[in-house]
């Protein structure tokens, strides 16, 4: 495994992690998944199991049941806006955000929004919720500008979280990415967090690296990935070697494990 | 540069602008000055030893005042400060907040969910709740007179939280600003930060103003172009340039106030 590196925000940092990174590519092959598979199908669950970075850097502690907040949905709107921003470059990141915002409501006046997502959170909220959504996103939205802005190589918004559904053994994996930047064959990953970084941040980095190997259709596995800490000026990064593709799904797999105990436990 | 506002003089917003020919080129280097400046601080008072628990150092910490606080009014006063940021964010959208309490109270628990704070409040009096809501009423009017327009071009940005871990982890710097304007990609020093306090301003809101400044050069490794503090009760603004004095200064204070805390029983 290739040790979790760590360094001061600052844009000369970002450049020099992507330019830096590995030009060999991994491929994960379907052996590699049904592997996986097997591991997953070990670990029974009478539900349908979810796990994403966040549960890995939990150690699969049990976790309050999710709402929506100002707070939660900034990402949501907020790289959806920056990607607005990049295609109508005449609009500000906050005009961007207003639009993400009335496109969300429209959606839920013309019947579209399923209960309990964001669109009929928001339809539901009154207008200084909304407003504080909007300044949520906003600054999320800057500050994963400010961060692409200094970047030498072309970049883009993640159209969507990776996803990988686990074949007959009930569980999707969600990988977080906001910016990826193509490199050779590959792409390095952006992920932006809140806070400051924990022990388990490097963990937490190699189960999105491993998931979004494996939503990738071909296997192939970004050269690195890089965790972007605004609040705490840090940057954190994993390459994409056998080795931490390796250790991301032995992670998932004790995540696994590890709600499965706590369920059992709290059952007895 | 100081500057004190009346009713009608400038508003907050132009001041923490300026304009735009005086501003100097962005210093992209005084950050790791800083930091060594502090390391060697650190080590000093605390030595080589680790510490099980990290040392906390808020903004907070720096508003010393030999005041004996009684705990019930600070609850009070903690809302009220709360409620106004609170509105200060819906303000920085350009939303018309016509019900200043009602409608910072409501975003407020949008924001927080339920904890120790919004149980208090459930439990208030009706004559104390009548209270806060006159209270935090009367803030906000002197905000939105004060404020002025906030272009979306200039980038605001409130709420912003920063953490910065010094001394192998045994001393944390967290802060949060509560307005923030300009970019930190320009060429030349554009960021001007704003705290909006409930209180009255007095000597520690000098020292929170440099806190600002040095914690948000660590965080981004860029100086701010100027740091500026807003008190709701007179409708005073205090504003000043970033240089590396008063960067210099703020690593001082920051020393000053752990030695004061390891020096405590």
């Amino acid at each position: 495994m290739t040790p979790l590196t760590h360094r001061r925000l600052s844009r000369h940092v970002l450049n020099r992690l992507i330019d830096d990174a590995p030009h060999d590519s991994l491929v994960l092959t379907d052996d590699h998944r049904r592997s996986l598979t097997a591991r997953f199908r070990a670990v029974t669950s009478s539900d349908h199991r979810r796990l994403d970075a966040w549960m890995v850097e939990r150690a699969g502690q049990p976790y309050d049941p999710f709402r929506w907040s100002p707070a939660s949905a900034r990402r949501v709107v907020g790289n959806a806006a920056l990607r607005r921003s990049l295609h109508e470059p005449a609009l500000t990141r906050f005009d961007a955000v207003a639009l993400e915002l009335s496109d969300q409501l429209l959606r839920a006046t013309a019947g579209y929004a399923r209960p309990g997502s964001l669109a009929s959170w928001l339809a539901r909220s009154s207008p200084s919720v909304v407003g504080l959504v909007s300044c949520e996103a906003a600054n999320w939205a800057t500050q994963l500008g400010e961060a692409a802005q200094g970047l030498e190589h072309s970049w883009s918004v993640a159209a969507s979280d990776a996803y990988y559904d686990v074949a007959r053994a009930r569980t999707t994996l969600r990988g977080r990415r906001d910016l990826i930047v193509p490199k050779g064959l590959s792409r390095v990953l952006l992920r932006v967090r809140a806070g400051a970084p924990g022990k388990s941040a490097g963990p937490g980095l190699r189960a999105d690296l491993t998931i979004d190997a494996l939503a990738e259709p071909t296997g192939l596995a970004a050269s690195r990935v890089i965790g972007l800490w605004p609040e705490a000026g840090v940057v954190l990064s994993v390459d994409g070697t056998m080795d931490d593709l390796r250790a991301g799904a032995r992670d998932l797999v004790r995540t696994a494990v590890a709600q499965q105990r706590y369920r059992l436990a709290r059952a007895a | 540069m100081t500057s004190l506002l009346d009713a009608t003089a400038l508003s907050v917003m132009d001041v923490l602008r300026g304009e735009r020919e005086t501003r100097p080129i962005a210093n992209t280097t005084a950050a790791s000055g800083l930091r060594a400046q502090l390391e060697d601080g650190i080590f000093a008072i605390l030595g080589p030893t680790r510490r099980d628990e990290p040392l906390t150092i808020r903004s907070s910490s720096l508003r010393v005042s030999e005041r004996v606080l009684d705990l019930s009014s600070s609850l009070l006063a903690q809302v009220r400060g709360l409620l106004v940021t609170q509105a200060l964010r819906l303000l920085s959208v350009g939303l018309e907040v016509e019900n200043p309490f009602d409608e910072a109270l409501l975003a407020w628990r949008a924001d927080v969910g339920s904890n120790e704070l919004t149980s208090y409040v459930d439990q208030l009096e009706s004559d104390e709740w009548a209270r806060l809501a006159t209270d935090v009423t009367a803030h906000c009017v002197t905000l939105k007179r004060s404020l002025g327009p906030l272009p979306s071009r200039w980038l605001p940005r409130t709420s912003l939280r920063a953490h910065q871990r010094l001394g192998g982890g045994g001393v944390v710097l967290r802060d949060v600003i509560d307005l923030m304007v300009g970019t930190t990609t320009s060429d030349d020093a554009s960021v001007a930060l704003l705290d909006v306090t409930t209180s009255p301003l007095s000597e520690g809101a000098e020292r929170v103003m440099r806190y600002h400044a040095l914690v948000q050069t660590l965080r981004t490794s860029t100086v701010p172009l100027r740091t500026s503090m807003f008190s709701t009760a007179t409708g005073e603004l205090w504003s000043t340039d970033v240089d590396d004095e008063l960067l210099s200064r703020a690593v001082g204070d920051v020393l000053e106030t752990l030695r004061t805390m390891t020096a405590a029983p």
